[in-house]
């Protein structure tokens, strides 16, 4: 591939701070015409933040913009569109209960503004399609598009606009490898046709398969630009990780961790799910006919594309969520009668998926959010009296072992940064995690990489004492990484299960969209 | 004879009386369509109608009157989008205090103007305004075209809501505001505009709601004349699923509970009218109740938007 030469933008020195947080530190950033520039780094890196400033929903601090050697001032979304500069966020800014033609046209002006007749946007539309040979029908409504085509349509949403720079935040989140597949030809043929693009992205491989250049940051602050031919994999880690970790021993970058276990399953059974259904109140089946076995010492993993059952799986398991039919056996008993806070002293334990809305007393101490569940329990607690002396040893301990940024156990939680929050969260799920059964929900989630690795260490330890994980991930790497065995889920019903040696991307990929497999 | 004469008054007195319920019921849906939700109208109509009744009582002019209220309903559109969009002040504290000061201010301002008379004052009500030619439609003619002018002004009104917010690409780009203003935001509509454009609307179409009742029903303001209507709107909005249309057609209904709750209290005929009044609260929760799974309630009603908020 041939990219253009001349620089068309330049952002200087740019700094953003949100309260506490340094978010940006005199970042610079410079994009040429015609190439796919990979932004990388890890959680909190500042990536979407920076790109967030040039779309004009963050004010910078200080800072400048250049377009094309003209100084420019964004101050807002229509700014950014003025100037050609367009915007796919990882979370779909859409409006569900509006037809796709809407969505994309939706703050332009159209022919027929009096009767809103969109037919000839329409025709727009699908000539943008053919022109960048993506398929998507203008009329279809967008919440009930699978999330590949909803992603297609924030693509048309920046095309139509005519810009000559796309942001892509993440874009590969939520997607089947297929559709990864589709995407990259798509942004190919973008910069065909001369645009020039800017790809957030966490995860290594996609720089390395589509980027020209690679803006590496680190904790708000540049780290290296760099050509990708000239680029080495081990020279990135180094960079997006920082001199804290020692990537040898890491789990996501040493390939030898995760492959040196054995990996032989146990006779016996910890939980066992026959023909589980459930249905929600509005009688939609959120789950179907559900058939599953997690062996002592084993991490099972649910894949599955976001939505598609894996919360209310989870859900029913650890009890939140009544089951319509079949059984959840736990140990060979019939979990059933129990209820949450029974499952606990079974030995079940939940990392929730969204821990900042389910997990997380703001307003509570560092101390209190950590014991939060167990408290119950001994020896935090006797006869309904809690120790707080021996909560605050123990919290002291947690928040070094799991490297808490705070001023102590008596810290308020809502002062910490999203980072370390996510950090109690985890400390708080692995040291009172059940010794029969974690059911941990993108575990990583938000997590930078030493935390993210540290994770990984965390779920593996457990294994090597013989404990058993159910890891329901967005994150296919995670779990091809991580675990033993893989169900797939696709629209409430598990589509086929796989053993650690049938793992391949694309076959799992099928799955994800619905291709059934045998059992 | 006597059962068809009853029945034509009966759905004349039902266009008469929907006007309030149409109007602030419409400025409710309006606002609530860009994520505001007001619950201030009760106070607003009670102060538009103090206010739009002294007016027209010291200059004689209806109309001054109309325009008085409209003002009222306006500065308290100011108001409340200022302290919920600009400020982001939570939307029902503000309203509610909003509520408070209408109530206050309601009788407050005639105290200061008119003084305590023995006999209230009084202005004219609205005049009925036949439609030439369609007046002489026999039936018909008496039912829909001998109202006074805001009688058909809320059925234009009705209309046009519906094809501006369905028809257009403002109203598009309204609606998409109350949905999800920060997809709206990422296109470049201006959400703090569009907000304070529907809420100032809003308001002032609630105020013309007020200014109604002493205009037309009684000649002369009285305390916490409204009676709940303000309230009723809020209720009429979920009602009508925040749909122009069905929003009329709700009007309608608690119309037709309110004329009947005065007929009952009028022949005595066993029913208590304190049951009639409640109707309608229990008519919309049974509605709400039934349309619970395929609400048409905007995604952002209630909720305030901050462009540089953060969620983690």
């Amino acid at each position: 591939m041939t990219s253009g030469h001349e620089v068309i933008l330049q952002m200087q020195e740019i700094c953003k701070r949100f309260d506490t947080l340094q978010a940006l530190d005199h970042v610079n950033f410079e994009l040429r015409a015609r190439e796919i520039h990979g932004l990388l780094g890890g959680n909190g890196a500042g990536k979407t933040t920076l790109m967030n400033v040039l779309y004009g929903l963050y004010r910078e601090d200080s800072g400048e913009i250049f377009l094309k050697g003209k100084k420019i001032a964004v101050n807002s979304p229509k700014d950014a569109i003025r100037y050609g500069i367009g915007m796919v966020h990882q979370h779909f800014l859409q409006i569900g209960s509006f037809p796709v033609v809407q969505n994309i046209v939706l703050g332009t002006s159209v022919k027929n503004r009096f009767t809103l007749n969109l037919d000839y946007e329409a025709g727009k539309i699908k000539e943008l399609c053919q022109r960048f040979s993506i398929e998507v029908d203008p009329f279809a409504n967008v919440n009930e598009l699978p999330m590949g085509t909803r992603q297609k349509v924030e693509i048309l949403k920046a095309l139509y606009r005519g810009v000559d720079i796309l942001i892509l935040d993440e874009p590969t989140t939520n997607l089947t490898p297929q559709e990864v597949d589709a995407l990259f030809q798509t942004l190919k043929v973008m910069v065909n046709e001369g645009l020039s693009i800017v790809f957030i992205t966490h995860k290594l491989r996609e720089v390395m398969s589509v980027c020209d250049r690679i803006t590496l940051l680190r904790n708000g602050q540049n780290v290296t630009t760099i050509d990708r031919r000239a680029a080495t994999e081990e020279e990135l880690v180094r960079g997006m990780v920082g001199e804290t970790m020692d990537v040898s021993k890491s789990v996501i970058f040493s390939k030898g961790a995760s492959e040196q276990i054995n990996r032989s399953l146990s006779e016996r059974v910890v939980l066992e799910m026959e023909k589980v259904h459930c249905v929600s109140e509005q009688g939609i089946e959120l789950l179907k006919n559900i058939t599953l076995r997690v062996h002592e010492g084993e991490i099972f993993g649910i894949a599955g594309v976001a939505g598609n059952g894996q919360l209310e799986l989870a859900e029913v398991i650890v009890g939140i969520r009544p089951i319509s039919a079949g059984e959840i056996k736990v140990y060979g008993k019939s979990s059933s009668q129990m209820i949450s806070s029974d499952l606990l002293r079974e030995g079940i334990t939940y990392i929730p998926e969204d821990r900042l809305e389910d997990g997380y007393l703001p307003k509570a101490t560092v101390a209190h959010n950590l014991i939060l569940g167990a408290h119950r329990q001994e020896p935090y607690s006797k006869k309904g009296f809690i120790n707080w002396r021996k909560v605050y040893e123990v919290s002291k301990e947690l928040i070094k072992e799991y490297n808490i940024k705070t001023s102590g156990p008596a810290d308020t939680a809502a002062n910490l940064s999203g980072g370390n929050i996510q950090r109690v969260m985890i400390a708080r799920a692995f040291a009172h995690a059940g010794d029969s059964l974690l059911v941990a929900h993108n575990p990583t989630r938000g997590l930078d990489i030493p935390s993210m690795d540290f994770v990984y260490h965390k779920l593996l330890e457990r294994k090597r004492q013989g404990y058993s994980t159910l890891l329901l991930s967005e994150d296919l790497d995670e779990l091809l990484l991580l675990c033993d065995r893989l169900g797939v889920m696709y629209r409430g019903e598990l589509v086929g299960i796989l053993n650690r040696d049938q793992f391949e991307k694309y076959e799992i990929g099928r799955m994800m969209s619905g291709v059934k497999r045998n059992l | 004879m006597d059962i068809s004469q009853g029945f034509i008054t009966f759905l004349r007195s039902l266009l008469l009386t929907m006007v309030p319920f149409v109007l602030a019921a419409q400025g409710t849906m309006l606002a609530g369509r860009t994520g505001v939700f007001i619950v201030a109208q009760e106070g607003i109509m009670l102060t538009s109608a103090s206010v739009g009744f002294i007016v027209s009582y010291k200059t004689g002019s209806l109309f001054y009157g109309m325009l008085a209220a409209l003002l009222v309903g306006g500065i308290y559109g100011v108001l409340i989008a200022y302290m919920t969009t600009t400020l982001k002040m939570n939307q029902f504290v503000i309203g509610l205090s909003f509520y408070f000061v209408g109530v206050g201010l309601s009788t407050l301002i005639p105290k200061l103007v008119i003084g305590v008379t023995l006999t209230p004052p009084l202005i004219p009500t609205l005049q009925d305004v036949p439609i030439p030619a369609l007046r002489q439609i026999p039936i018909i003619g008496d039912i829909f075209f001998n109202h006074n002018i805001l009688v058909y002004l809320s059925i234009l009104i009705s209309m046009l809501l519906y094809y501006f917010l369905y028809k257009t690409s403002w109203g598009l780009e309204m609606r998409s505001v109350g949905e999800n203003p920060k997809a709206a935001d990422s296109l470049g509509i201006n959400v703090s505009l569009q907000r304070y454009i529907a809420v100032i609307i809003g308001c002032m179409l609630i105020g013309l709601a007020g200014v109604y009742l002493p205009m037309v029903y009684t000649g002369t303001f009285t305390e916490q004349m409204t009676r709940g209507r303000g309230w009723l709107s809020s209720a009429l909005a979920f009602f009508g699923g925040w749909r122009p249309l069905p929003i009329f057609l709700g009007s309608l209904f608690f119309a037709g509970i309110e004329v009947l709750s005065y007929r009952v209290q009028v022949q005595s005929v066993g029913i208590p009218y304190q049951f009639l009044l409640m109707l309608p609260y229990v008519a919309t929760i049974l509605v709400m109740m039934l349309t619970f799974k395929r609400s048409t309630t905007p995604a952002f009603l209630g909720k305030n938007y901050d462009r540089e908020k953060r969620t983690l």
